[in-house]
C-alpha cells in the first residue's frame, strides 16, 4: 500500500469517525471534538490529493496546502467560537455540571 | 378622452383609498363615497366600444376596453356604489370604524369596476382578487361573532376561487400561441387546448363561486346577512356580477365547445330553484334576499350556458341585461331593509309600496323593470320544457319576494313617530326608481326589443300569469302558517361542522411530528440520508 | 480560455473591501459613532451594488477580476453575473432598510455601548460575507465565505444573551458547522478529480462519475443544511425567532439565501447535467413539504416571531421549487430561472419587512402573543399595514413580486407537464394566507392597546417601504428581469 493510500484510508477513517460523533454525542464538548476530527479528516484528504502535482515534476500541489492552512484557522476559529458560547449558556444556566443538549 | 375615463374608473377610488392614510381625510372619506364610481358611471356612457387603453412599459401591459354586454353591467353597477355609498354615509355615521370601512369599500369598488373593463389575463386577475378579498373587510365590518364567522368562511372560499382561476389562467396562457396575455386571445386558444376540460371546470368553480352557483353558493347567505346594509346592497348586487362579468369573458360564445353550455345551464336552473327552496325557510329578510340572488344569478348563469351551448353569442348581451336588472334592484331591496328598520306607522306602508312593485318585478311583472328583463331572454328560454321552466322559476321567485316583504315588515320599528333620515331614504327611492325604469331606458335605447313587443298581449298574459300564481301560492302559504323546516343559513355547510375539530387534531397530529424531526440526532442523520440518496439519484441520472 | 479581469471588475473589490473596512473602522471608532460609520458604509454599498448591476446589464456578461492579475486555476477570480448583481443589490436595501430600524435602537446613547458595538460590527461582517459568497467564484473560497458568515449570524441570534437564544445559537452554530463540513468534503473530491476549484473552469471539465457526484451530493446537502431545508430545520425556528428584530430580519431575509445561492451555481454552472433526472425532484419535493409542513405549522404558532419563522421555512421550499422546472429537458427555462430568482428577491424584501414589523409590535405590546394581539393595528398603523404587504407577496397575490414569482414557476410547471408542483404551489399560498390573516385579523380586533413602549414613525416608515417594495416589485417591466439570464454558464 503506498503512502497516499494510507494516509487515504485514514483521513476516510477520521471522516467516519468525526460524522459517528458529531450526529450520535449528545454531550456538547465531546460534539465540538467530533466536528475536530472530522475537519481533521478532510484536511488529511487534501493532504492527499496534494501528492497529485509531484507527477507534474514539482515536490508536492501548493493550492491544497493553502487550503489546509486556511482551513486550520476556520476551524479554529468555529471550535473557540463554539467552546465560548458554550461557557457562556453555562453561566447564564447558573448549573455546575456540564449543560445537557438543549431540548426541541 | 374615453382613455382617461377607463383609467378613472379603478383609479379614483384606488386614489381615494390611498388618501385615507392621512387620519383627517379618513374620518371624512364616508361623506365623498358617492363620489367615487362616477368615472365608472361615464365611461359606461360614454366610452362603449371605443379604442382599448394600453399601457405596456416593456411588455408589462395593463389592458383596459369596454365591451358592450360589460358596459351594461358596469353601468348599473357604478350606479348602486354610488347610491349605497351615499347610503352608507347616513347608515355608518355614528361607527368608530367607519375610516375602516370605507377604505375597504374603496378598494372593493376599483375592483368591482375593473373586473368590467380588464382585457388582459393579469389585469383581470389583479381585479377579481382586489373585489375578492378587500370584500372581506365589509362583511366584518359589524365585528359581530357572526360577521366573523361569514368573513373566515367567505375568504376561504374566496381565495380558493382565486386559486382555481389563476390555475386556469395559467393554463390558458400556456395554450395560447405566443406570449400574449390579451384575454381575447386566451379565450379563441381554449377550443383547441389539450388541458380544454380542466380550464373550462377550473373557470366554472372560480367564477361559479363568486357568482353563487350551488354548491359554491355556501358564502352569500352568511355573508350578506351579517354585512352592514349599504355593504349587503353592494355584495349582493355588484360583487358577485364578477363571476358573470368571468364567465361572459372567458366562455367561447359561438366556438364549438360541446357538452359544457348544457352542463351550466343545468347547474343554473338547479340554482335557480334550489334559491327559492331553500329560501322560503329563512326568516331573516336579508338572509332571504341573499338566496334570492343564488336563485337570479343561477338563472343569468342558465343563459349563459344556452348561449354557449346553442352557439348563440347575441344571447350573452340578453344575460348582461337580465343580470342589469338584478344589479339594481337587489340593491334597492337591501337599502329599503335598512330604511324600513328606523320606519314606523303609517310611514311603513308607503315605504313597502315600493318595494312591493319591485318584488313584481322581480316576479316579472310586465311593464316594471323585472318584466322587460323576463321579456328580453324569452326567447332564449325557447322551446317546451325550457319555456315552462322559466315560468315555473318566475312563480318560485315571487313566492320568494312575498315572503321577503312578509318578513320585511315585522322589522318596522313599531314607534309611530320614528322617520328614517333622508339620507337613507333619496338612495334607495332613486335606485328603486332605476330598477323599475333602467331597464326600459336599455331596452329601447340599445335596441334589445321594441316597445310594440313589449306591450303585446300574448306577452302580457305570459308575464302575468306566473306573478299571479306565485302570489296565490305565497298568501296560501301565510295562511297555512308558513310551516316549513327551518334550514340554517348556509344550507349544506352544516356538512362540515366538524371540519374544525377535524383540522386541529391533524395540527396537533403535525406538531408533535415536527418535534420528533427537530431532534438533533433525528435530523443529522436525515442529512446524511440526504446526502446519500442524492448520490443515487445523481447516479441513476447519470 | 483563461480569466480575465472585464471592464468594471475593480468594482468588485469593492463591494469585499468596503464592509471589511467600515467593520474595522467600526471597531476602532466605538459603540457611538458605530451606527453612522455602518450607515455611511451601507449606503455607499447600494450605490456600488447598482453600479454592479447597470455594470453587468449594459456589458450582457459578467463582471470578473482577477485578484493580482492571477488568472485560475493559479490564482482566484471573483465574478459577478446576473444573478449575483440582483442578490447583491438585494442585499444591499435590506440591510440598509435594517441599519435605519437598528439606528436608534442601536445608538450607544444609552449607555449600551457595548451592545451596539458589537451588533454594528457582526452586521457589516455579516454583510462582507454576503458580498464574498455571491461574488466567490472558487469553490473553497466560497467555503470560507460561508463560515464567515454563519459566525458573523451566529451571534447576532444570541445578542440578548438569554441562556434560550444561547442555546438556539449554539444548535445553529452546531448545524452549520455539520454542512459546511460536508460542503468542505465535496470540495476537496472535487479537487482531487479536477485539480481546480474555479466554477468557470470547471463548469467546463465536470464529467458524471463516481467522485463527481459524491462530492456534488456532498455539497448540495451541506449546502441544504445551512439553508434549513425541510427536515434539516431544526436550528432555523429557535434562532430566528430568538434574534433581536434587526438581527433576524437579516438572518431570514439575506442569510438563509447565501446556501440557496451556492446550490445554484453548483446545480446551473458547475454541473448543469446535475439539473435532470430525478435528483432535482427530490429537491423539489422536500421544497414542497417544506412549503405544506412550513405554512401549516405557522398557522399553528402562538407567538408572532415564530410565525414568521415558520413561514421562512416554507418560503425556503419555494425556492426549490425551480430545479426540476428550471433544469427541465435539458433546456433552460427562462422563466422558471426568472420565477425562482424572484422568489428569492421578493421574499427576502417581504420577510425582512415582516421581522421589522414584528419586532416593532414586539416593542410596543411589550409581547408577541398572537392571541393578545389585538389593538396593535389601531397602536402601529403602518406596521400592520407592511405586515399585510408584505402577506400579500408572500401568499402571491397580484401586483406582488410574489405573485409575479409564482405565475412564472407556475407557467413553467405546466409547460414541463410537472403539473404537481403547480398545485403544490397554489396550495401553499392558501395555507399562506391563513397564517396571515390570522396575524392580520388578531392585530385588527379590539381597541387600541395600551403601549409599553413608543415606536417612532420613521421606524414604522421602513418597515413600510420594504413592503411597499415587495409588492411593487411585480411592477417591474418583465424585461428587466433579463438581468438574472445574463453570465449563466450553462447553455
Amino acid at each position: 500500500m503506498s503512502t497516499a493510500s494510507a494516509y487515504g484510508l485514514l483521513g476516510a477513517v477520521l471522516v467516519g469517525l468525526g460524522l459517528y460523533g458529531v450526529v450520535l454525542q449528545a454531550e456538547p464538548l465531546r460534539r465540538i471534538l467530533a466536528f475536530n476530527l472530522l475537519g481533521g479528516g478532510i484536511f488529511l484528504l487534501f493532504g492527499v490529493m496534494a501528492r497529485r502535482g509531484a507527477g507534474a515534476g514539482f515536490s508536492g500541489d501548493p493550492v491544497p496546502q493553502a487550503i489546509v492552512i486556511t482551513g486550520i484557522v476556520v476551524a479554529f476559529a468555529a471550535t473557540a467560537l463554539a467552546v465560548h458560547l458554550l461557557l457562556r449558556l453555562q453561566v447564564a444556566r447558573d448549573v455546575p455540571a456540564p449543560p445537557e443538549e438543549p431540548r426541541a | 378622452m374615453t382613455g382617461m375615463l377607463l383609467l378613472a374608473t379603478p383609479l379614483l377610488p384606488m386614489a381615494m383609498a390611498m388618501a385615507c392614510v392621512s387620519a383627517t381625510l379618513r374620518t371624512r372619506m364616508m361623506e365623498w363615497l358617492v363620489l367615487a364610481p362616477l368615472p365608472g358611471l361615464a365611461a359606461a356612457l360614454l366610452a362603449v366600444g371605443g379604442p382599448p387603453l394600453v399601457l405596456d412599459a416593456d411588455g408589462a401591459r395593463f389592458t383596459l376596453e369596454l365591451s358592450p354586454p360589460a358596459a351594461m353591467l358596469l353601468g348599473a353597477t357604478a350606479l348602486l356604489w354610488s347610491l349605497a355609498g351615499a347610503y352608507a354615509a347616513t347608515y355608518l355615521r355614528d361607527d368608530p370604524a367607519k375610516g375602516r370601512f370605507a377604505v375597504s369599500w374603496l378598494l372593493t369598488l376599483a375592483g368591482s369596476l375593473g373586473v368590467f373593463l380588464a382585457d388582459d389575463l393579469a389585469t383581470f386577475y389583479l381585479a377579481f382578487a382586489l373585489v375578492s378579498l378587500a370584500a372581506y373587510g365589509l362583511v366584518v365590518q359589524d365585528g359581530t361573532k357572526r360577521a366573523h364567522r361569514a368573513g373566515v368562511i367567505y375568504l376561504v372560499l374566496a381565495v380558493l376561487g382565486e386559486i382555481c382561476l389563476l390555475l386556469a389562467f395559467a393554463l390558458l396562457h400556456a395554450a395560447t400561441s405566443g406570449d400574449s396575455l390579451a384575454i381575447r386571445d386566451a379565450v379563441a386558444a381554449l377550443p383547441t387546448a389539450p388541458a380544454r376540460p380542466w380550464i373550462v371546470t377550473l373557470l366554472i368553480l372560480g367564477f361559479g363561486l363568486k357568482a353563487g352557483l350551488v354548491p359554491l353558493h355556501v358564502w352569500l347567505p352568511l355573508a350578506h346577512p351579517a354585512a352592514p346594509m349599504p355593504a349587503s346592497a353592494v355584495l349582493s348586487g355588484a360583487i358577485v356580477k364578477a363571476g358573470i362579468i368571468g364567465l361572459i369573458r372567458f366562455l367561447p360564445f359561438g366556438e364549438n365547445l360541446p357538452g359544457w353550455g348544457e352542463v351550466l345551464a343545468a347547474m343554473g336552473l338547479f340554482t335557480a330553484f334550489y334559491g327559492v327552496a331553500i329560501g322560503i325557510t329563512q326568516a331573516n329578510p336579508k338572509t332571504v334576499l341573499a338566496y334570492s340572488s343564488v336563485s337570479q344569478m343561477g338563472v343569468t348563469v342558465a343563459l349563459l350556458g344556452l348561449a354557449l351551448a346553442g352557439g348563440q353569442v347575441g344571447w350573452v348581451r340578453l344575460a348582461a341585461f337580465y343580470a342589469v336588472h338584478h344589479v339594481l334592484a337587489k340593491g334597492a331591496m337591501f337599502l329599503a331593509v335598512g330604511v324600513v328598520a328606523g320606519c314606523g306607522g303609517t310611514r311603513l306602508r308607503w315605504v313597502l309600496l315600493p318595494v312591493g312593485l319591485l318584488v313584481l318585478a322581480f316576479g316579472g311583472l310586465p311593464l316594471t323593470g323585472g318584466g322587460v328583463a323576463k321579456l328580453a331572454v324569452k326567447d332564449v328560454f325557447a322551446g317546451p320544457w325550457l319555456g315552462a321552466l322559466s315560468s315555473l322559476s318566475a312563480v318560485g321567485t315571487t313566492v320568494l319576494m312575498v315572503h321577503f316583504l312578509l318578513r320585511l315588515q315585522l322589522l318596522g320599528s313599531g314607534q309611530p313617530q320614528e322617520r328614517p333620515a333622508p339620507g337613507l331614504v333619496w338612495p334607495f327611492l332613486t335606485l328603486a326608481a332605476a330598477a323599475l325604469l333602467g331597464p326600459w331606458a336599455l331596452y329601447l335605447g340599445t335596441g334589445i326589443g321594441s316597445l310594440e313587443k313589449a306591450l303585446g298581449g300574448a306577452e302580457l298574459w305570459a308575464g302575468v300569469w306566473p306573478v299571479l300564481l306565485g302570489l296565490v301560492l305565497a298568501l296560501g302559504l301565510h295562511r297555512w302558517g308558513w310551516r316549513l323546516p327551518a334550514v340554517p343559513e348556509g344550507d349544506v355547510l352544516v356538512l362540515t361542522r366538524r371540519a374544525p375539530a377535524l383540522l386541529s387534531a391533524c395540527g396537533d397530529r403535525l406538531e408533535r411530528g415536527e418535534v420528533v424531526l427537530r431532534q438533533w440526532p433525528v435530523a443529522a442523520s436525515a442529512l446524511l440520508g440526504l446526502a446519500v440518496l442524492l448520490v443515487l439519484a445523481m447516479w441513476q441520472a447519470a | 480560455m483563461m480569466l480575465g479581469t472585464t471592464p468594471g471588475g475593480g468594482l468588485l473589490a469593492f463591494a469585499l473591501a468596503l464592509p471589511v473596512l467600515a467593520m474595522l473602522l467600526a471597531f476602532v471608532a466605538g459603540g457611538r459613532q458605530a451606527g453612522r460609520i455602518a450607515l455611511a458604509a451601507l449606503l455607499a454599498g447600494l450605490v456600488l451594488s447598482l453600479a454592479v448591476a447597470t455594470g453587468v446589464l449594459r456589458g450582457g456578461e459578467a463582471l470578473v477580476l482577477t485578484l493580482g492579475g492571477w488568472a485560475p486555476p493559479l490564482g482566484v477570480a471573483l465574478r459577478a453575473d446576473g444573478i449575483s448583481a440582483v442578490m447583491l443589490l438585494t442585499t444591499s436595501v435590506v440591510m440598509v432598510g435594517t441599519a435605519l430600524f437598528a439606528f436608534t435602537s442601536y445608538s450607544g446613547d444609552r449607555g449600551e455601548s457595548r451592545a451596539s458595538l458589537v451588533f454594528w460590527t457582526l452586521l457589516l461582517g455579516l454583510w462582507g460575507a454576503m458580498n464574498a459568497v455571491l461574488l466567490g467564484n472558487d469553490l473553497f473560497n466560497l467555503y470560507v465565505a460561508l463560515e464567515l458568515l454563519t459566525f458573523a449570524a451566529m451571534p447576532l441570534v444570541c445578542l440578548d444573551g438569554r441562556a434560550e437564544t444561547l442555546a438556539a445559537a449554539l444548535r445553529y452554530l452546531f448545524f452549520a458547522l455539520l454542512g459546511s463540513l460536508l460542503y468542505l468534503l465535496g470540495v476537496a473530491l472535487l479537487y482531487g478529480a479536477y485539480g481546480t476549484l474555479d466554477i468557470v473552469l470547471l463548469s467546463r471539465l465536470t464529467r458524471a462519475d463516481a467522485p463527481t457526484l459524491v462530492a456534488a451530493a456532498l455539497m448540495t446537502a451541506g449546502l441544504l443544511a445551512k439553508t434549513a431545508l425541510f427536515p434539516l430545520h431544526l436550528w432555523l425556528p429557535g434562532a430566528h425567532a430568538g434574534a433581536p428584530a434587526a438581527a433576524s430580519a437579516v438572518l431570514s431575509a439575506l442569510v438563509v439565501k447565501a446556501p440557496f445561492f451556492l446550490v445554484l451555481r453548483l446545480w446551473f454552472d458547475v454541473m448543469p447535467e446535475l439539473a435532470t433526472g430525478l435528483a432535482p425532484q427530490i429537491l423539489a419535493g422536500l421544497g414542497a413539504l417544506a412549503i405544506l409542513f412550513g405554512s401549516a405549522l405557522a398557522l399553528r404558532q402562538a407567538r408572532l416571531k415564530l410565525l414568521v419563522a415558520y413561514s421562512t421555512v416554507a418560503q425556503i421550499g419555494y425556492l426549490f421549487l425551480m430545479f426540476p422546472l428550471a433544469g427541465a429537458a435539458g433546456a433552460t427555462l427562462a422563466g422558471a430561472w426568472t420565477g425562482g430568482m424572484l422568489q428569492a428577491v421578493s421574499h427576502a424584501l417581504a420577510k425582512a419587512a415582516m421581522f421589522l414589523g414584528a419586532g416593532l409590535i414586539a416593542e410596543a405590546l411589550g409581547h408577541d402573543r398572537l392571541r393578545d394581539l389585538g389593538g396593535a393595528a389601531r397602536l402601529l398603523p403602518m406596521t400592520v399595514v407592511a405586515f399585510g404587504l408584505g402577506g400579500l407577496s408572500l401568499m402571491g397575490l397580484p401586483p406582488s413580486g410574489g405573485f409575479v414569482a409564482k405565475w412564472l414557476l407556475l407557467n413553467a410547471a405546466i409547460e414541463t407537464q410537472q403539473w404537481w408542483w403547480g398545485l403544490v404551489l397554489l396550495s401553499g399560498g392558501l395555507l399562506t394566507g391563513g397564517y396571515v390573516f390570522r396575524v392580520l385579523s388578531a392585530s385588527m380586533a379590539g381597541p387600541a392597546a395600551a403601549a409599553v413602549a413608543v415606536v417612532s414613525p420613521g421606524r414604522q416608515a421602513v418597515v413600510l417601504v420594504l413592503a411597499i417594495l415587495s409588492v411593487v416589485l411585480g411592477l417591474l417591466p418583465l424585461a428587466s428581469f433579463g438581468l438574472v439570464q445574463i453570465g449563466r454558464l450553462a447553455p
